[in-house]
Parts: C-alpha cells; structure tokens; sequence
C-alpha cells in the first residue's frame, strides 16, 4: 500500500516526461480502439449483408440435410415449428423454403435450375425478399403459378416478366412434375450462382409441383442482433424441441464465408503488434531513464531494509498507473469518437448494393472487445517493459546508498 | 569459537575487505577488531579514505567481508541470506545518511511512518510512535511538509527521527553532519547524543569534524584500514 502510494506520486514528479508516456500509451490505446471498433463495424455489415438478405442468421433442417440435400430429408409441420419460433424474443421472423432441381425452358433456351419454393409473405418479412425485385413484381398469391427468376438466369433463357416458363422436375412420389408458370418478376440476389440459377415458386406451388405437401426442407431465421445469434440457437432449439432437425448459426451453415471472414479479422493483431512497439519505445525509454536517476533512492531503500520485490513493484506501480489512467482517459476519448462513427459513420468512395440494400457508409460497431484487447494489450506490455528496468532496480547495491559523491 | 554476544551490539573479528579497482586490489579494511557494547555512542574518525564507510558498510550487512567475521545483536552476518540481511536492516538498524535521503514523495510524517508500514506495525501504534518522535525532536510543525521545503538540518532531524522511530538496536549514521554547517551540525549531535541518554539506544557515526568527535562517548580512530586509537571517554 504504500508501495502504492510512492509509486503513485513518483509518476507526478517528471510531469513532462510523465505526460508524454502517456500520450503515446492514449495514442496507442485510442488508434487501436478506433481500429478494432472499425473493423467490427465493417464485417458486421458484411456478415449482416451476407445473412440477412438471404441465408438467414440461423437456419432449421432435417438432421444430415445439408451434407446431403435430398428431397425426402424435410421438416415436417413447418408451421407449428414456425408458430413457436415466431413467439421467442429476438427473432425477426422466419420463413420456409423448399429446395429442388429442375430443367426451366423459355422458348428454345433451357437451363438447369434451383428451384426455390417460398412463403412471399413471410420472405419479405425475413429476407426482405421485395427489396430484390429488380423487374416486375412479387408473387401475387399462392396457386397463381407464377415463377421469379435471376437476372442471369432470365438472360441465359432470354426470358423477361410476361414470358412463360416451363419447368421439369421429379416429384416426390416419382413422378415427372412438370408444369408451365409466368414470370411475373426478376430479382438481385446479390450473388453471381444465385442470379444464374434462382427460381422462385410460390410454397404451394412448389409443394404441389415436387408432390411435398405441407413440407419444407429448410427454415430460415432473422435475429434482431446479430450478437445474440447464439443464445437465440439454443433458446429456438430447446422452445421447439424436435430432436430429428438440426438448428444452426450462420457460422455452422456458412462455414467457408465465416472462416474468411474470421482470417481477414487477422489485421486486428496487426494493430495490436503496433500499440505494443509504440508503448515498449515509449515506456522503456521513460523506466530507464527514471531507473538510472533514481539510482540513490533505490539504494537507500535497499539499505533501509526495502525488498528487492517491494522495489520492483515501486518501479512496475508507477508504469501501471500510467497506463491505467491513459486506458482509462483513452476509453472516454475513443468511446466518444467510436460513438459518433457509429452515428454518422464515414462515406465510402463508392458506394454498393447487396441483396436490395444500399451500402454507402461505413459505421464503427461499440463493442467490449475494441477496448478490452487494447486495454489489456497496453497495460501488459507497459508492465513487461518496466519488469527489466525494475529488476535493475532492485539490484542496487545498498551501499551505494553510503557513498556520496 | 562464538564470541559472548551479550558484549557487543556489534563484535567486528579480524575484519577486512579488498576491494578490486579495475583489477588492483584497494585494502580498504585491513584487520579491524571492535566490539561495539549497548547504548554506546561511538564516532569512528580518521582522515578521508581511512575506511570508515567501509567499516560502517560491512558491520551493517551493506557490504560483505573479504576475510573475518561481524556480529550484529547476536547474529552472525555471513550466515544470513540476503532476504534475512534486508529484514534484519529493516528491523534491527536505523540508518542516517550523510545527503539525509528522505523520500522525496513522502511528507516528514510519511517518512518517519514508512519502515514501520513495512515492517506492519499497526496503525494506531504507529501513530502513537511518529508522534513522540516529532514531538520529541520538534519537529511537530513540519509534519505534513515534503522534505524540499525543509532546510538540511530539519532534513537531518527527520532522518534521525526515521532512522529511530522502529526501536532499532542500532543507529548507524555515516558522516551525518558533513552536509551541514557547523553550528546545525553540533545541534543535530547534541540531539543525538541526548537521545542515546534517554533512550539507551546504540549509536555508531562517523565523522572527520573536530567539534563532532568532542561529543562522542567513545572515538576510534582509523588509519589506512586499522584502529589507530580507541579511547572511551566521559
Ligand atoms: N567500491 C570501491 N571500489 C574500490 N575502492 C573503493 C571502493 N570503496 C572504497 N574504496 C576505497 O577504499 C578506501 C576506503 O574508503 P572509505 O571506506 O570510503 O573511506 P572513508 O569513508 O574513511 O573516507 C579508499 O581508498 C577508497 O578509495
Ligand atoms: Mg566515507
């Protein structure tokens, strides 16, 4: 304790050189914060761009489904499964899709498409499916046999709004399905495979057509925030309790775009690796110097029956305080910037659109971790650098306490 | 064969210590047997370079021997670890220093307080002790100033007051008076000298001022490493 206390006014006794330690671990400190809540901000919107228009936060099939798509592997009373969904906190909305594969022709042109069988209602609900209509319109009702096509697939099958197609596909009894649909619209999925092979049915449509009746392969769910998605997969998997499907994050079905983005995260050690060179030069530079003038006052101590341990501390102490109070200083400063970034936000050189949505700035995300790995990572590597100096310190030679020259 | 150590608060056997100055061999200490009995109040003299820090250095446990042996309260130093040398400092050795060194951060009261937060003296007691000591050494009034606003003599005064404060058996002062002028000088040993009488507290210093020798009770005199002279006095 009064360690502590000599430690604490010892940083007050070179004010200048005090403040520019300082300065330096707040400079670190607030670059760093304002990095990492940058970075954060960033993926988010992407992360969210990616989910949210299309793949949905979490997502709901039968056990093995997307290891092996089959058309038998389904969910069974979706909509009681949905109904329960639909009453827990946090959850925006869900909707059913039905997957299959089929032969579409208009014309002379054919291609093989993914057909997707959707509840429009509920599409536009979650994924904001509307938005994405680039031609044309959403589908009127369910039973109108009216197909929504990607751009790229309607200019492969040279096919526009008011043109017929004709679709071929297998049944799920057997059977060849096969029927003929108008395109009443054309979409932006926001990704090339999904444009050159997205078409849309309606559910009932798609159900009657594949002979699925009352069955979907898939349940996509929004979360309001994409930080709960988490506890919101556990709390959807025990509330709807059917052990046969399998309920899971973006991070499980989207694995290959969450590993990417979780290497492109990388750069935030990069930052971390800058603040740790800037406050090593900087404390190291004041500890030695401050070491060296206090040559005497460490050796009467020692003299005086001071530890070398309560030495080391004396000299460790003073570091930290002095990057506790510029964490501390340094959070108030970035927590401020951080904020109106995330407010305002800063335009980027060109603007872009995903999934219907446009994105034109790019916004800090406030978030723990932006001050806690540069609060941890200052206040560590102040206290590594000042352990050598200390130890030297306490290594004074007690006599020297004796000698006055 | 173990010296009666209800003798001597400091037995000094055939003490010597060589120092290397790069490479050449300095007898700072060259055979000195001394035994420094309870509630003394010694000065070791000699001229500058007659070994009288190195002598202080060695029978506090700052500085090793290079042959002999030193006893202090009963123990033997060479046996003790260098943990146990510092707590035994800190416990059983007051220390005035010739540039006063006080902790410059800490006020009078502070410093006097310090050893005995470390050695965790209770507060109330330690209270009880700082404020005996001020009173004692009037120094009252400057208790919550930081040494630089005290001229060298109160400087001193605070160094005595600390070096005592923990009941040490022994206080060590090394020229304490060479920073002062002379007439502050024989103040500050008068005091000193009065503290031994009063408290019975062993003190050992060393000087090579006149004045400050007349006051000692007891004078060694070094030369080139070796007591020249011992002579007990009243
Ligand atoms: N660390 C040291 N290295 C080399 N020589 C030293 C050292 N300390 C003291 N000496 C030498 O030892 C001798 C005694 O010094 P010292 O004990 O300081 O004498 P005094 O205190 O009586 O002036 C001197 O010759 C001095 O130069
Ligand atoms: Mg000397």
């Amino acid at each position: 304790m009064i360690t502590f206390k000599v430690a604490f006014r010892n940083v007050l006794r070179q004010k200048r050189r005090t403040l520019l330690t300082m300065l330096t671990m707040l400079g670190g400190f607030t670059l760093a914060a304002i990095s990492i809540a940058w970075s954060d901000g960033t993926y988010n919107v992407i992360i969210d761009m990616f989910t949210r228009a299309q793949l949905g936060h979490i997502q709901i099939h039968g056990a093995g489904y997307l290891d092996r798509p089959t058309l038998y592997n389904t969910v069974d009373d979706y909509a009681g499964v949905g109904e329960r969904i639909g009453s827990i906190e946090g959850v925006v909305g869900w909707s059913p899709r039905l997957y299959s594969a089929g032969l579409a022709s208009v014309g002379e042109k054919s291609a093989g498409v993914r057909i997707i069988g959707i509840d429009p209602v509920r599409e536009i609900r979650t994924t904001r499916f509307d938005r994405k209509i680039i031609s044309g319109r959403s589908f009127a009702q369910s039973g109108s046999l009216e197909a929504i096509l990607g751009k790229g697939l309607a200019k492969a099958l040279k096919a526009d709004v008011g043109s017929e197609v004709v679709l071929v596909s297998q049944g799920a009894d057997g059977s060849i399905a096969n029927d003929l649909y108008e395109i009443v619209g054309i979409i932006d999925a926001g990704d090339v495979t999904s444009n050159q092979t997205a078409l849309y049915l309606t559910l009932g449509d798609a159900q009657e057509l594949l002979v699925l009746h009352g069955r979907v392969h898939e349940i996509v769910i929004i979360a309001e925030d994409l930080d709960d998605v988490a506890p919101l997969t556990a709390t959807i998997e025990e509330t709807i309790d059917r052990p046969e499907l399998t309920v899971e994050p973006w991070q499980e079905f989207a694995k290959s775009f969450y590993n990417a983005m979780k290497a492109d995260q990388r750069g935030i050690w990069i930052m971390v690796f800058i603040i740790v060179l800037l406050v090593s030069v900087g404390v190291l530079n004041t500890v030695l110097m401050t070491v060296l003038e206090r040559t005497r006052e460490y050796g009467v101590l020692r003299a005086m029956g001071v530890r070398p341990l309560q030495v080391i501390r004396l000299v460790v102490y003073e570091v930290t305080v002095m990057a506790v109070v510029s964490v501390v200083v340094g959070t108030l400063l970035s927590l401020v910037i951080n904020y109106l970034l995330s407010l305002h936000g800063v335009p980027m050189p060109t603007s872009f659109t995903y999934g219907g949505m446009e994105f034109s700035r790019m916004y800090t995300e406030i978030n723990a971790r932006s001050f806690i790995i540069p609060a941890v990572t200052v206040v560590l590597s102040a206290i590594a650098v000042s352990v050598f100096p200390a130890i030297r310190a306490a290594r004074t030679a007690p006599a020297r306490a004796m000698r006055t020259h | 064969m173990e010296p009666n150590n209800q003798a001597g608060v400091i037995i000094a056997e055939a003490v010597t210590k060589v120092y290397s100055d790069n490479g050449v061999p300095v007898e700072a200490v060259r055979g000195i047997d001394l035994t420094i009995k309870h509630g003394e109040f010694t000065a070791i003299v000699g001229p500058s370079g007659s070994g009288k820090t190195t002598f202080l250095n060695i029978v506090s446990g700052l500085d090793s021997v290079t042959s002999g042996r030193v006893w202090l309260a009963g123990r033997l130093l060479s046996e003790m670890s260098g943990r146990e040398l510092s707590d035994f400092r800190r416990d059983s050795i007051g220390f005035i220093f010739q540039a006063y060194n006080l902790i410059p951060v800490l006020s009078v009261e502070e410093n006097i307080e310090y050893i005995m937060l470390l050695q965790g003296v209770g507060k109330s007691e330690r209270h009880r002790r700082v404020g005996r000591i001020l009173e004692k050494l009037g120094l009252a009034e400057f208790a919550d100033r930081v040494p630089v606003k005290l001229s060298g003599g109160q400087q001193q005064r605070v160094a005595v007051a600390r070096a005592m404060v923990a009941e040490p058996v022994l206080v060590l002062a090394d020229e304490p008076t060479a920073n002062l002028d002379s007439k502050t000088g024989a103040g500050l040993l008068d005091m000193m000298r009065e503290l031994n009488q009063t408290t019975g507290m062993t003190f050992v210093f060393s000087t090579h001022d006149r004045a400050i020798m007349e006051r000692a009770t007891r004078l060694v005199t070094l030369k080139d490493g070796r007591v020249d002279n011992d002579e007990t006095r009243d």
